[in-house]
């Protein structure tokens, strides 16, 4: 840092050889991370004090609410709620898109049956199903559920789909010259190659499942988070109302990211170089 | 010769480019300078037909009006904060207080009237409801102040509060059973005694009285049009006593200006006993709120969580502006 500083005014000057070789030499992704983190919320702080709108709180109020809100367990309360239709939808996603995608991968028959269906429904705005939903299922549990799965389990399925599709064919040749079964090529040579792409659609399938999870509170019954939202709103609670979308949306990120790293570091052992 | 010169061809167009956007922007010049937009949170219904009424009527008078119908009351008080909107039609006294933006009620167009109702296979009256469930329309809600208000003056306390939206969705719900304790609009009372008769019925309500619809505006904005917003304040006035006098004239109004003309027909035959329920319980105020009517909403609304502090310390000023309605009083007289 001293270098940093002319001598003895202790005014900065530009960049110096070393400073330069500082970024040159390491791996400073972190850094540059939490520099754009820092910008950003340098860039609402400004906005929110300006103020550029009566109802945009600044950062720091936002993160006191944030703070306050975990401290009197609102926050916490919420999520354990929303996490319940969450999680339950996107096992359910995973399970079935996972099966039916490679099955569509593998039997002609089924991807006739099924691609048309799932095709339309990743291209369909599934939030205008959502109050069709609630007119079958209610306002309960079933149809929370139901607006997850609905928006996760299309992005799963094709990508299983086309996983199993884009699997190297000289592989699945090389089984069948070894005699392997078609269990065994099913097994030992389809999934393995398709996973990547397979784990990349249940990512996709969960940061969709996020987005119909928080449709579903806010547009059926409010609970969990959309009730977090939708209250503070009522009550021009600003700051506790960006608090509560902000962390929504880094936990979804978080969750996404956690996942890829454990998907790296579990089953591919050939990037874990790289990452 | 023609098109020999890429310059005028690129000069043409640019002239004609700004011609374009110049007239386009021209007539929204205009248009910006003497005209109302007002924001209103609900779709155009039964209970919006006396203050479409007086829209028309405001209108016929010279005022430009042009009104949105948005999803929530919430969305209208964002488009007024945001300056997209002129008036907004609520009760937006937490964004009020909370966000200082310089915006003021100055009509109190409807009171809040709702009606408890209980399954009297369970329960007979307000004593028995302690301890039990019931269910209000959200969290923060007028529904849930007002039965809020009543436990603490009947000296009960509810054991669960559930959250159901919507008065007709609880009024299905009391109807199929699975709510014994509620609080329904008069829409939804009526469909209970025509469903059900002596299945139900309506426990007493005392002593609430508080704004459920008001219409706010900026300050700059009243400032600014002071005469289109005299005119709509005194066609409000005006409206609202002719049905207080007469409920049924609503119809009559329904079809001169041409009002919400898609209604379904069951919901076109609930007008007449809709209007004649609010003129009975005293529905839409004769003179348009004002101090008292303000003074009322910081207890009820402090009640509701709206609102922070000691209702006696909150001070007029902060949330309502007299003057538009004091002069249109003047005009149109006291009742």
């Amino acid at each position: 840092m001293s270098q940093l500083l002319a001598r003895g005014t202790g005014m900065p000057v530009g960049p110096t050889p070393s400073f330069i070789r500082w970024i040159a030499t390491r791996d400073h992704t972190l850094f540059w991370r939490l520099l754009s983190l820092a910008l950003f919320c340098g860039a609402w702080e400004v906005a929110g004090q300006i103020p550029v709108n009566y109802a945009l709180p600044p950062f720091s109020q936002t993160f006191m609410a944030f703070v306050g809100m975990l401290a009197d367990g609102s926050l916490l309360s919420a999520y354990a709620t929303t996490l319940q239709p969450l999680v339950i939808g996107i096992v359910i996603s995973a399970v079935i898109g996972v099966a039916v995608g490679v099955l569509m991968g593998l039997r002609p028959l089924a991807e006739w049956l099924a691609a048309p269906v799932f095709i339309v429904m990743q291209a369909a705005p599934m939030a205008a199903l959502i109050p069709l939903i609630t007119f079958v299922y209610g306002i309960g549990m079933t149809s929370k559920v139901l607006a997850v799965t609905v928006l996760a389990l299309p992005v799963i399925v094709l990508n299983c789909y086309k996983a199993v599709r884009n699997v190297n064919p000289s592989l699945v040749a090389m089984c069948r010259s070894f005699q392997g079964t078609r269990w065994q090529q099913v097994a030992k040579i389809v999934i393995p190659d398709a996973s990547p792409l397979i784990f990349a659609g249940l990512r996709l399938g969960i940061s969709a499942g996020f987005i119909g999870i928080v449709l579903a509170e806010l547009l059926i019954t409010p609970t969990g988070i959309g009730d977090l939202i939708t209250y503070h709103r009522s009550v021009a609670n600003y700051a506790e109302m960006y608090a509560t979308i902000a962390s929504i949306i880094v936990f979804s990120a978080v969750t996404v990211g956690g996942l890829q790293r454990l998907e790296v570091s579990l089953f591919r052992p050939e990037k874990r170089e790289i990452a | 010769m023609f098109n020999s010169n890429p310059l005028s061809h690129a000069a043409r167009a640019a002239a004609a480019l700004a011609l374009t956007l110049g007239l386009s922007l021209a007539p929204m010049e205009a248009d910006a300078a003497g005209k109302i937009r007002i924001a209103f949170g609900d779709i155009a219904s039964v209970e919006a037909l006396g203050f479409l009424t007086a829209i028309e009527r405001a209108k016929e008078r010279g005022v430009d009006i042009d009104i949105s119908y948005l999803k929530s009351e919430d969305i209208a008080a964002q488009a007024v904060v945001g300056g997209q909107a002129d008036i907004g039609v609520g009760t937006p006294y937490a964004l009020l207080q909370k966000v200082r933006a310089p915006i003021r009620i100055f009509y109190q167009m409807s009171t809040l009237r709702f009606y408890p109702v209980v399954n009297t296979e369970f329960y007979q009256d307000w004593k028995d409801l302690n301890g039990q469930e019931i269910a209000v329309h959200s969290r923060g809600s007028g529904t849930e102040a007002i039965m809020t208000l009543l436990a603490r003056k009947n000296g009960i306390k509810y054991g669960q509060v559930s959250y159901v939206p919507g008065s007709e969705v609880r009024t299905g719900a009391l109807l199929q059973g699975n709510v014994k304790a509620t609080i329904v609009d008069s829409a939804g009372w009526r469909l209970l005694q025509a469903k059900a008769p002596g299945k139900f019925k309506v426990l007493p309500v005392e002593g609430i009285d508080a704004s459920d619809e008001a219409l706010y505006a900026n300050t700059n904005f009243l400032d600014k049009e002071k005469e289109s917003v005299a005119i709509l304040t005194e066609e409000l006035l005006n409206t609202f006593r002719e049905i207080n006098a007469k409920p049924e004239v609503v119809t009559e109004f329904r079809q001169k200006y041409n009002l919400a003309p898609d209604l379904p027909s069951e919901v076109v035959e609930d007008i007449g006993p809709y209007y004649k329920d609010a003129a009975d319980v005293g529905l839409f105020p004769a003179n348009g709120g004002g101090e008292d009517a303000a003074k009322d909403d910081f207890e009820f609304y402090t009640v509701a969580g709206q609102l922070q502090g000691e209702p006696a310390s909150l001070k007029v000023a902060d949330f309502w502006t007299l003057e538009p309605l004091t002069q249109a009083l003047q005009k149109v007289g006291q009742r």
